[in-house]
Order: C-alpha cells, then sequence, then structure tokens
C-alpha cells in the first residue's frame, strides 16, 4: 500500500475525529450535560414548543435588557 | 360505613370518596355528538387550584409527564412573599449578572420527578419579566434571571407557590461554584484524555502488529507522527492538572505521585519525539496517552465522590424559623428573628419551632425537645419555665418572653458552631498517598542511578538516556493510582445497595481504621419512642373506645397505645368522643355515650379516685371507664435489634463502645447494664457530646446519632454517621448515612469498610510487586515495548479484578 493513502487516511480520520471532539467540549463548556437526569428528559419534550421557547428567551433578553 | 379510595386528580394520593371535592365537566363531544360528563375528584381546594390553574394557562401537559406518580399535595401556610422584595433580601441573595439582569439562585421544594421541573420552567418563562429560568433536577437547585423592572420577585415566588411548590433563596457561596467549576474543567480534560488515547491505540496495535510481522521504516515514522500529534494535546491539556500538581509538590518540598507521573510522561513524550525524529527504534507515545488517561480517571473519580460543604450549611440554615409572631401593642406582628429584641413578647403555635430562647409568659403544655436533648418525652412547661430555641412546642398555644437575641439563642450558636466544626474536621491520611510519595521517590532515584550506571560502564548516552527513562515507564503508576478508586467506588457501591450511604470515598479507609465507636442513646441504641412491652386487659374492656381515646392525644405513650391497639385488635369501629380534654402532664379525659372515660398514668388515676397499686420500671398507661380500670400497659424504649452483634463485632475488633446521652443517668445505666456497655455518660448537652468527641481526636473515631443534639459532635468526629430516618440537618453533617435506620447496617458498614480497605491494601501490594519484577528488568535494558504495554495492562486488570472481589462476601 502507498504510503501516501495511509498519511490520507489518517490525516482524515483524525480531523473528523477532532471535529467530533470539538463538538463535545463546545457542549460541556456550555453546560449542555450539567444536569444528566435533565438532558435525558429533555429529549421527550423536545419539539416545536421547545424551539419556539428557546427563540422567545432570546427576545426577551434584548426586550428586557435594562439601558 | 365503608368507602371506597379514590384518587386525587392532581396530586394522584388516595383518599376515601367521602372527604374528597367532587367536580363534574359536562361538554359536548363532536365525535360522538352527544353530551359527556368527566368526573374529577380533589384531596384539597389546594390541589383543585392548581389543577384549574394548569388547564387554564394550558399547561394541562403535565399530567401526561406525570403518569402515575403521585405527588405531595400543595400546602398553604406560607410565609409572606412581599419579604422578597425587601432591600434586605435583595443585599443577601440577589447579584446583578453581567447584562444588567436580577439574579437569585433558589431551592424548590416539592419537585417529585421531571414532570415538576418541566411545569416550573415553563410555568415561570410564560411570566412576563422572567429571563431565564434552569432548574436542576438532582438537587432542586433552580438559577433565576429576571428584569426586575418588569416583575417583581414576589410575583415569582406567587408563581412558583399557586402551581403547587415553594421556593426558598440559598447563597450559592464560593465554594459550591469552584466545585462545579472543577468538575466541569475535569470532564473536558477527560474527553481529550479519552480521545487522544483511544485513538493512539488503534495506531499502536498496527504498530504491534508490524513488530511481529515486520514493518518498514518509514510507516513506522508514519504512525508515530500520528501519535504525536494525539499524545501532545493529552500530555499537555488533560496532564496539566500532574505538571501543577509536581509543581506544588517540588515548591513544598513533598515527593508526590504527580511528580512521578509528570516527569515518566514528559520524559517519554520527549524521548518518542527524538527517536521518531531519528527514525529507529521504538516511540512510546502510548504509553504516554495511558498513562495520562489512567491516572486522571482515577483522580477524576475521586472529585465525582465528592460534596460540596456549601450544599450542607444550606440545607442548615433553612432549619432556623425566619420570622416569628411578636406582640406589640396588643397586636401581633410577624418580624424577621433579627429584629426580635429582649423582653419581646413572642406566640408560638402547636407544630412551630421556637427561634430564640425565653421564658413562658402564658400557657401550659407540652414542648418536643427530642431533637436537643434526646430526652425522649416531651417536657411539661408552664410559667417561668424556660423555652430553648429549636424545641418545637406540640400541643398549646404559648406567650414567652425573649432572655436572648437571635444570634445569641441556642439554636443559631449551634449552627455558627457547627460552620466552624465543619471546616476543622479531622482527616486521616490516606495510605495510598503515603506508599505513592516513597514510591516515587525510590523509582526517580533508580532511574537516574540506572542512566548514570549504564553511561559509566560505558554505553552511548543515548542508551543509557532510554533505559533510565523506561525504568520511570515501566513504574507506570497506573495501578497504583487505580489501586484506591476501583476499590473504593465497589465498596461504595456495595454499600449503596445496602441502604448505606458514603458521601466521599476517602471515609471508607477512615471508617476501617476505627477505633472507638460512639453511640447516641434515644433513637441510635433504642428505637427512640416507647412501645407496648406487656398489656393487661380487664372485663369490660373495649378496644375500639380505648382507641377512640389514644388517638386524640399526640403524646408519645398515647401514640403507642394506639398503635398497638391497632395491631392487636381486628374490626375496630370508629367512636367519636365528646368534650375530650388534655390534662398536661396527667392524661386524658372525654366522655362516650354518657361514660366518663380516662387514660393516662398513675396520679392522673388516683386524681379520679382509682386507686393503682401496680408498679413497673417502664412507663405505665392505665385506661378506665366510669372510675373502673380497663386495661393497663406498660412501655419502654426498647433496644434496636441487632445491637448486640453490633457489640460483639466492636469486641472481636478491638473498637471501644461508648454510649453518650441527654437523659438521666438512672435510664442510662439500666440500658447500658442490659447491653453490657461498659463507659457511658448522661446528662450531656449537644455541646458536651462534642467535647467528649474533641477530647478523643487522638484516636479514630465514629459517632453515630440522629437528633440535632448529635449534630455537633458528628461534625467533630472523624466518621459521622446519621440514622436515615434522622433529623434532615444531622444527616447533612454526618459523612455517612444509614438510610434503613438498623443497627445491622452498621455493622455492615463497618464490615464493608475493613474489607475495602483490606483489597485496597492488596492492590497496592500487587502494583507494588508488579513493579519489583518489573523494574529490574527495566534497568537491565530488557524492555522491549510488548512487556511495556504487557505490564501496563495487566497490572491494572489485576487491581480491578481484584477490586471485584469486595463483593463476593455478600454474594448471595
Amino acid at each position: 500500500m502507498d504510503n501516501g493513502i495511509v498519511i490520507m487516511m489518517l490525516g482524515i480520520s483524525l480531523l473528523l475525529g477532532a471535529l467530533a471532539l470539538a463538538g463535545v467540549l463546545w457542549a460541556i463548556k456550555t453546560g449542555q450535560f450539567d444536569d444528566k437526569d435533565k438532558m435525558m428528559n429533555n429529549v421527550l419534550d423536545d419539539g416545536e414548543d421547545a424551539l419556539n421557547e428557546a427563540a422567545e428567551k432570546e427576545r426577551r433578553k434584548k426586550d428586557y435588557r435594562p439601558e | 360505613m365503608n368507602l371506597s379510595k379514590v384518587e386525587c386528580t392532581h396530586c394522584h394520593l388516595d383518599f376515601d370518596e367521602g372527604v374528597m371535592i367532587k367536580e363534574e365537566d359536562h361538554y359536548f363531544s363532536e365525535e360522538s355528538s352527544t353530551e359527556q360528563t368527566t368526573i374529577r375528584y380533589f384531596c384539597c381546594t389546594g390541589c383543585q387550584g392548581v389543577f384549574h390553574l394548569l388547564s387554564d394557562s394550558g399547561l394541562d401537559g403535565f399530567y401526561d409527564k406525570l403518569g402515575t406518580k403521585k405527588l405531595s399535595a400543595p400546602t398553604h401556610t406560607f410565609e409572606d412573599s412581599s419579604s422578597f422584595d425587601t432591600p434586605s433580601f435583595y443585599q443577601q441573595f440577589v447579584r446583578k449578572n453581567d447584562d444588567g439582569f436580577e439574579e437569585i439562585s433558589l431551592v424548590i421544594e416539592g419537585i417529585h420527578c421531571s414532570a415538576c421541573v418541566w411545569l416550573n420552567e415553563k410555568a415561570l418563562n410564560r411570566l412576563e419579566g422572567v429571563v431565564e429560568v434552569n432548574i436542576n433536577y438532582a438537587n432542586n437547585k433552580a438559577k433565576l434571571v429576571w428584569a426586575d423592572h418588569i416583575v417583581k420577585l414576589s410575583s415569582i415566588i406567587d408563581m412558583i407557590r399557586s402551581i403547587g411548590y415553594n421556593a426558598y433563596p440559598y447563597d450559592p457561596s464560593v465554594q459550591e461554584e469552584k466545585a462545579n467549576k472543577e468538575r466541569k474543567d475535569f470532564y473536558l480534560r477527560i474527553a481529550v484524555a479519552f480521545f487522544g488515547a483511544m485513538n493512539i491505540m488503534w495506531i499502536a496495535i498496527a504498530q504491534y502488529a508490524g513488530y511481529f510481522t515486520g514493518m518498514d521504516q518509514e510507516m513506522k515514522t508514519i504512525l508515530n507522527v500520528a501519535e504525536w500529534v494525539l499524545a501532545t494535546p493529552v500530555l499537555f491539556y488533560s496532564g496539566w492538572v500532574f505538571f501543577k500538581g509536581a509543581y506544588f509538590g517540588i515548591k513544598n518540598k513533598i515527593v508526590n505521585m504527580d511528580i512521578l507521573v509528570a516527569t515518566g510522561a514528559l520524559l517519554t513524550y520527549i524521548y518518542s519525539i527524538y527517536i521518531t525524529l531519528l527514525q529507529e527504534g521504538e516511540a512510546y507515545f502510548d504509553s504516554v496517552a495511558m498513562i495520562i488517561t489512567f491516572v486522571l480517571l482515577g483522580k477524576f473519580l475521586e472529585v465525582l465522590s465528592k460534596k460540596s460543604a456549601a450544599d450542607t450549611l444550606d440545607v442548615i440554615a433553612r432549619h432556623v424559623p425566619n420570622e416569628v409572631n411578636v406582640l406589640r401593642k396588643e397586636q401581633l406582628e410577624r418580624i424577621s428573628v433579627h429584629e426580635v429584641k429582649v423582653g419581646d413578647i413572642i406566640e408560638i403555635k402547636p407544630g412551630e419551632k421556637a427561634a430564640l430562647d425565653g421564658e413562658v409568659l402564658q400557657g401550659e403544655g407540652y414542648f418536643d425537645e427530642a431533637s436537643l436533648s434526646g430526652e425522649s418525652h416531651p417536657i411539661f412547661k408552664k410559667e417561668k419555665d424556660k423555652i430553648i430555641s429549636g424545641t418545637i412546642c406540640v400541643d398549646t398555644l404559648f406567650r414567652y418572653k425573649v432572655l436572648k437575641d437571635f444570634s445569641h439563642s441556642t439554636l443559631s450558636r449551634l449552627v455558627s458552631m457547627l460552620e466552624n466544626a465543619m471546616s476543622k474536621k479531622p482527616r486521616i491520611e490516606m495510605l495510598a498517598n503515603k506508599i505513592s510519595g516513597h514510591f516515587s521517590t525510590a523509582i526517580l532515584v533508580l532511574a537516574v542511578v540506572t542512566f548514570f550506571v549504564w553511561w559509566l560502564w560505558p554505553h552511548s548516552f543515548d542508551r543509557s538516556f532510554m533505559v533510565g527513562i523506561s525504568v520511570i515507564v515501566i513504574a507506570c503508576p497506573c495501578a497504583l493510582a487505580l489501586a484506591t478508586p476501583v476499590a473504593t467506588l465497589i465498596g461504595l457501591g456495595l454499600g449503596g445497595k445496602r441502604g448505606i450511604l458514603f458521601k466521599k470515598a476517602s471515609q471508607l479507609e477512615t471508617m476501617a481504621k476505627a477505633q472507638m465507636l460512639i453511640l447516641d442513646k434515644t433513637g441510635t441504641i433504642t428505637e427512640g419512642k416507647p412501645n407496648v412491652i406487656k398489656a393487661k386487659v380487664f372485663e369490660g374492656f373495649d378496644a375500639s373506645l380505648l382507641l377512640a381515646l389514644s388517638t386524640s392525644s399526640l403524646h408519645p405513650i398515647s401514640q403507642a397505645v394506639s398503635a398497638y391497639t391497632k395491631e392487636s385488635y381486628e374490626s375496630l369501629q370508629t367512636y367519636t368522643l365528646l368534650s375530650s380534654k388534655q390534662v398536661p402532664s396527667r392524661g386524658i379525659v372525654a366522655v362516650y355515650d354518657g361514660k366518663k372515660v380516662l387514660g393516662g398514668n398513675a396520679e392522673f388515676m388516683k386524681d379520679n379516685g382509682i386507686t393503682i397499686d401496680i408498679e413497673s420500671e417502664y412507663s405505665l398507661f392505665f385506661f378506665a371507664v366510669d372510675d373502673k380500670l380497663m386495661a393497663y400497659y406498660e412501655l419502654r424504649d426498647m433496644p434496636k435489634e441487632g445491637v448486640q452483634e453490633l457489640f460483639q463485632m466492636c469486641k472481636d475488633n478491638a473498637i471501644h463502645v461508648v454510649m453518650l446521652t441527654g437523659d438521666h443517668k438512672n435510664t442510662a445505666q439500666k440500658l447500658a447494664d442490659e447491653l453490657g456497655i461498659q463507659e457511658y455518660h448522661s446528662d450531656l448537652s449537644p455541646e458536651d457530646k462534642a467535647n467528649f468527641v474533641q477530647k478523643h481526636s487522638q484516636k479514630v473515631t465514629v459517632m453515630v446519632g440522629d437528633g440535632v443534639n448529635d449534630v455537633l459532635a458528628l461534625a467533630h468526629a472523624n466518621i459521622g454517621i446519621a440514622m436515615g430516618s434522622g433529623s434532615d440537618i444531622s444527616i447533612e453533617v454526618s459523612d455517612i448515612v444509614l438510610l434503613n435506620d438498623s443497627i445491622k447496617s452498621l455493622s455492615e458498614a463497618f464490615l464493608i469498610s475493613r474489607r475495602t480497605y483490606k483489597l485496597v491494601k492488596q492492590n497496592l501490594a500487587i502494583s507494588l510487586v508488579y513493579n519489583l519484577l518489573t523494574i529490574p528488568l527495566a534497568m537491565g535494558g530488557y524492555i522491549i515495548p510488548l512487556i511495556a504495554a504487557a505490564s501496563m495492562s495487566f497490572s491494572s486488570l489485576l487491581v480491578v479484578g481484584n477490586s471485584i472481589r469486595i463483593k463476593w462476601k455478600w454474594r448471595r
């Protein structure tokens, strides 16, 4: 097997792996795994409502901000 | 009348149909084109109110999520929520966040399941002005962010109360935030370490395969470079804690395991880079990643089992009443305990806890002092008697004069002493730490010696350096680092399954070294409440009448008689007594069907003209109808089951047993003689108990108790153990909680900790022996990658496998 192919395969797989790791690190940092019971339960409540609520939360943060 | 039980639509608790509020809802069903009726039952107006509030605001999805789980019915007595809007409250609990919003940390009471969390978050999110609410499912703590110019905090609290929950603030101290941050930091480092180590492993497998089947140097170098890329973040990011630990170790002139891990991993890393660039020999990047990952995992297990002391103090502060009713200008005013002055007159209702010390002005009745003094019976108080804060008013309304202000009253003094004691709790140095220090020093010295011997022998610098490093690598402290955490984790798991909660892993080891067992009497050695041990009934006795009379009083003796009657007789009828009256320190008198019914002690019978010639060393309860004795009962606070076995176990293991009690000397002596307790101390105050424990601090002490009166002593002992049914405070302060309250669990806690400790010692021995065998090989220069890898995994596997043996003894 050509060594060049091994280098390419290693490089790509490590890059993809690193991307996934970056995602996990971002999720930990933003507190998405802080409460593991709630995280699992929230999967059940996920839906349009949850999205609307998230949007509403952002709106409130902007609207209510004291000058 | 026999009624069927129905379920409350809101809280799902079962009640007799007769006491329920019935509601019929008629609606037109389009599906069947007929009028339909839904019947709902509510146990109280609270539940009814919450149900309608939820359905009106479209939150009735809560009931789907709740399923068949039961809630507790909403309570009605809340402090006025306007106190949440006072400047002093804001100063204490409310912070401003970076965006300029107000922020508070709350503990939400009444959360049972994820549906409750969902409901609270939904309801609060709908409130205009609330920016963010986040409730933690595990500890019921919530972070609430809101815009104060739009909604007041009191309205938010009212909202929580209106849906059947309650909230109180707590101060998220620096400590707690620090603990959370530390945990998160570890998650990040572990994630990186695992990612690196696992990827290096599959590359390493290719290299090992190549070792046997032959692999050209160019391919080896490609794989080495890939491993180098992966090992770098593992060593410098995940392994940063070890470099930090090593730095502090050197600064304080202590050789610790961190130094060994840091130097070993760093030297191996540098050496492997050297090999990679040189393009000959074997690189050990896989060892670097594995060492860091395994040892970090061991450290992480310890961080996980750490419980922040901050949590504890939040719960304690909650037990102190915030407000009291003070009589001012003939009017009752509810004011903060801090504003009460000496000489103020306080009114206290049955069921309330006294917040300040004082002296009775008006009222005669009982006070439950069990939580403070351990006295098993409520104490009768009349005019001029002293009231101690922390005790609970049992049956009548009292007015009393305040003698000490809040900060000098017994209860708050106890709390502040507790905060002190908890921060100064004695700790015992763990065996693994002791060993790893010596081990690390020895390995470093051996490595240096090996290097010089090889170099001077004479060999090339390269070769000598490699052999020197291989000594450190082979002594890879994986097994040593895992020896304690794995064994203790299995010990903790085993304890948890058997109702013994160790709050910290290190307590297993401390407990195993115990030399002195100190026990509280009431509620720990004994049941804590009287039980009928002998009953005698005479002709004409009516058990239903006795039941009606005994249930009408809250006194423990009459409660015990009532429980005994319910147990001993079948098909009892429900009688309604007329004019039931309690005579303090005497008994109960009532009228039924024109007959005078009496229940109480011998003096009470004498007062009513009945002569009693029965005597007993225990408490007696007499029951008479129309001045004729119908029955009498002998009651005592029985020792718990398994006490004798526990004492025998202590004797076998050379643990000295001491009994401490706030009870009188006679009671204590009787029990001590009966159970064969050599040393006991009676008439002790909470401070005396704590002093006793402190006096014996040169020994490893285990204190077992249940009430508030034991809290200080629990905090001072090396190991404090609380009975599960004890007060919340004592559970919080203790290191071990026995959920099922049994003495057998206590014996088991000793056995589990001793067995775990024994296996920890074995594990340490295994890893040391393993190193003793492999280090000479390394010093001789015989280490090939295969042996290094095998040594690493085998020693770790042996340690893990050995730890599992803890469970063997308890396997059924």
